[in-house]
């Protein structure tokens, strides 16, 4: 702490200046952090309340530049009153052709039953005649304004630009369309031009597939609204349940274990016997190693004819291996999952227990031995108390890593039968692509994490308040 | 005379008595010497062992992996076939060249960022230096789980998805809280004396910085970005979320686990826990330091 007064006697020589330099020390770290912490948090909340495109605004004019009538719902049912082209500009097409856009004018109902007018954008909604798998059936060349560009439509051999092009289409030629690619990006289609039918691929944005019409459906927002559509979803999953339970069972069944092991391996090591150097080595490897290599390692042990089974049978307790990591055994996957979280993750425990424990006066300890103090009394009256600052940062620390067990999981549960609140989170955004659900759950982690630390400190106050 | 004989008689017995006492208690410190002893062999064979196992499957050959009862080396045979199978599996080799350039991208770039931050933590008192410090402590304590999926999202529609540099990005979000905390104190553990003497005998605050502080924390420093590198080659999650084809080396052997054979399985195990095994040992006279001071 030399350190520390001298620091201070500098800056109060220095009081009349203000010292700009620690400032400018952070600075980096504080914008990397609100960058990529701070930010994408705010953004991970809002994914998991916000629907992206949940409704659409109308303009009150034909032109994205133009003031807001009101917003529609997705799904809006519109009735058309007229259209007109409009040219979009190059910056906002961002390609390098420039194709007219056509405005509606629609009128519908808002969500209050009232009469509303707009202008939307032919992108936003769909009307068309289609066949019953949503394929538009015909549809018209659009013409395309630009100094540059092609004037005519190209027709290819294949849905690709760098196919052989079968023939040119002019502006306004009425075509047929016979199927579509995914997203519909490319039309097939079949269209009378100077030499005869031409029958190929042609790309999406230069085919208008609307001729007067008069109904429409709003297909696509533009605006995000708040839902709370994506957490009612979640606490409906079937999956949600079982992962919030199993989430909280493995907490509340490794944490108290793994601090009695971790602090009866502080105290070997503070202990300060010879090779003191070796168990400190050997306790804190496992502070290296990754969750899924733990979770693997495990599995060699409970696998049908891994080493559990391998053991127990020369030892002659069996005599055929039995089965530990299947949907009929499931305790066995939650003690296997217990055990590698209790080998991997205590020697984070331990190493912040050592660090505490240095502090303890080792005066205060050979006293209460002089006086009698047994090695129980020993923890529980000196050196637990004095520790408390320490646990108490492991504790919250452990939890919340405690709260996204992950890998382990996955490893020795397959991630079907025994499932948790991370593993679900990877699921919803994996194998089920639904970013907002994903967030959603782990929105619900960040809670739990949140709630948890909070307890803990106010539990270890109000202690502290009791023995004032 | 008889108070002589009476004061010298209690002195003996009292000297035989203290000696008795001085036995027992040598007695009792010996064997409790050997109970600590014993509970600590106890405790490292609980650590050993599984990895012991574990080095015994990728150790020997794919058929002997397939065997039951399972042994262990020595008495099984020492081959490379395992490890050779599972590194030329698909994506191994590819998954350990990301796994490296992330992990040392976030090791630099978290390093760079964070000693500033440390240096000003050490060093100066300054208003807001405790809500800094709250702030990186509140960070730390924040789940991985909920960063990475609006950053999937973000970098999804900022083309830099699926790319190893944008989960390095992401990695040292995750390192740059200890780093900033561990860089702290290994630069409050070199006394500002001498950064004073120095400035004293005419160096600036740079040079001070340069030819004095440095060459003491740079051990320091090396400890605390081997950590950051372990953090970031075990680090499955995030990378599970942030890549598709450009995996990492454990995004890789996570999205295989359920389909691959337990030699794949257990190669990989074992390969993802050699770095953990050789840097523990040389860091591991500063893991007190690093982790006692977060918990202060």
């Amino acid at each position: 702490m030399a350190s520390n007064s001298s620091t201070q006697s500098r800056e109060q020589r220095k009081k009349s200046r203000f010292d700009w330099t620690p400032y400018l020390l952070i600075l980096p770290s504080l914008i990397y952090l609100a960058v990529f912490f701070a930010w994408p948090m705010v953004r991970g909340l809002n994914l998991a309340v916000r629907e992206d495109g949940a409704a659409l605004a109308l303009q009150t004019e034909p032109s994205r530049n133009s003031a807001t009538a009101g917003q529609l719902p997705r799904g809006t049912e519109v009735n058309i009153l007229d259209q007109q082209g409009n040219t979009i500009p190059p910056e906002e097409l961002q390609q390098g052709n420039i194709t007219t856009e056509t405005w509606f004018q629609i009128r519908s109902q808002d969500s209050n039953g009232q009469p509303i007018e707009g202008w939307v954008s032919e992108q936003r909604i769909r009307v068309r005649e289609a066949d019953e798998n949503g394929v538009p059936l015909a549809g018209t060349v659009r013409s395309v304004i630009s100094s540059t560009a092609d004037p005519q439509t190209s027709v290819f051999t294949e849905p690709n630009e760098n196919s052989e092009v079968l023939g040119k289409l002019e502006a306004r030629t009425p075509v047929e369309i016979l199927s579509q690619t995914v997203l519909e990006v490319w039309y097939l289609i079949r269209a009378e031009s100077g030499n005869g039918t031409v029958e190929g691929w042609a790309q999406s944005r230069y085919i208008r597939v609307f001729e007067d019409p008069s109904q429409g459906r709003i297909d696509q927002g533009n605006v995000s609204q708040f839902t709370t559509r994506f957490i009612e979803r979640m606490l409906s999953d079937r999956f949600f349940m079982p992962a919030f339970g199993m989430t909280v069972l493995l907490t509340v069944l490794i944490i108290p274990a793994q601090f009695v092991l971790a602090i009866i391996m502080a105290l070997v090591i503070q202990a300060e016997l010879k090779g003191t150097g070796f168990f400190l080595y050997v306790f804190s490897i496992a502070l290296g190693v990754s969750d899924l290599a733990v979770g693997i390692l495990w599995y060699s042990i409970f696998t049908q004819l891994g080493y559990l089974n391998s053991i127990l049978l020369s030892l002659g307790l069996i005599d055929q291996p039995l089965t530990y990591l299947s949907a009929d055994t499931r305790y066995w996957i939650v003690i296997a999952i217990w055990l590698a979280e209790l080998w991997r993750a205590t020697s984070i425990v331990m190493v912040i227990v050592v660090a505490g424990m240095q502090a303890i006066s080792r005066e205060v300890l050979e006293a209460a031995e002089v006086f009698g103090a047994n090695l129980w009394q020993r923890i529980r009256y000196i050196i637990l108390p004095l520790l408390r600052p320490s646990l108490q940062v492991a504790l919250i620390l452990r939890t919340i890593l405690a709260l996204q067990v992950f890998a382990v999981v996955i490893a020795l549960g397959g991630g079907e039968v025994v499932t948790v609140l991370a593993n679900e989170t990877y699921r919803q955004y994996d194998a089920l692509r639904n970013p907002n659900m994903a967030a959603a759950y782990a929105s619900f982690i960040l809670l739990l994490s949140m709630i948890t630390s909070i307890f803990y400190l106010r539990a270890i106050r109000s202690q502290e308040e009791v023995a004032e | 005379m008889t108070t002589i004989a009476e004061t010298q008689k209690p002195a003996v017995q009292a000297s035989a008595e203290v000696q008795a006492i001085h036995r027992r208690m040598l007695r009792r410190q010996r064997v409790r010497r050997a109970l600590t002893y014993l509970l600590g062999i106890i405790l490292s064979l609980w650590v050993i062992i599984p990895i012991w196992f574990i080095a015994s499957m990728a150790l020997t050959t794919p058929a002997v992996v397939r065997s039951f009862p399972k042994g262990v080396l020595p008495f099984i045979p020492l081959s490379t076939e395992t490890m050779e199978f599972f590194l030329s599996s698909r994506g191994i080799l590819p998954g350990i060249v990301n796994s490296v350039i992330v992990a040392v991208i976030t090791l630099v770039l978290s390093t760079l960022i964070a000693a500033p931050a440390g240096y000003a933590l050490s060093r100066f008192i300054f208003r807001g230096r405790d809500m800094f410090r709250l702030a990186i402590l509140a960070v730390r304590a924040f789940p991985i789980v909920v960063l990475s999926i609006p950053l999937a999202v973000v970098f999804l529609r900022a083309g830099v998805y699926d790319n190893v540099y944008s989960l390095a990005l992401m990695h040292t979000a995750l390192a740059l809280p200890t780093t900033i905390l561990v860089l702290g104190s290994v630069f409050a553990s070199i006394p500002y004396e001498l950064e004073e003497a120095a400035m004293v005998f005419g160096c600036s605050r740079a040079q001070a910085f340069r030819h004095v502080v440095l060459p003491l924390v740079l051990p320091g420093i090396a400890a605390s970005a081997i950590f950051t590198f372990v953090l970031s080659w075990n680090e499955v999650f995030a990378a599970s979320i942030l890549t598709v084809q450009n995996r990492t080396l454990p995004a890789q052997v996570l999205v295989n686990l359920n389909t691959s054979s337990e030699p794949y399985q257990f190669a990989g195990g074992f390969f993802m826990m050699i770095p953990a095994l050789i840097f523990i040992f040389f860091i591991r006279r500063y893991l007190f330091n690093m982790w006692g001071q977060i918990s202060k």
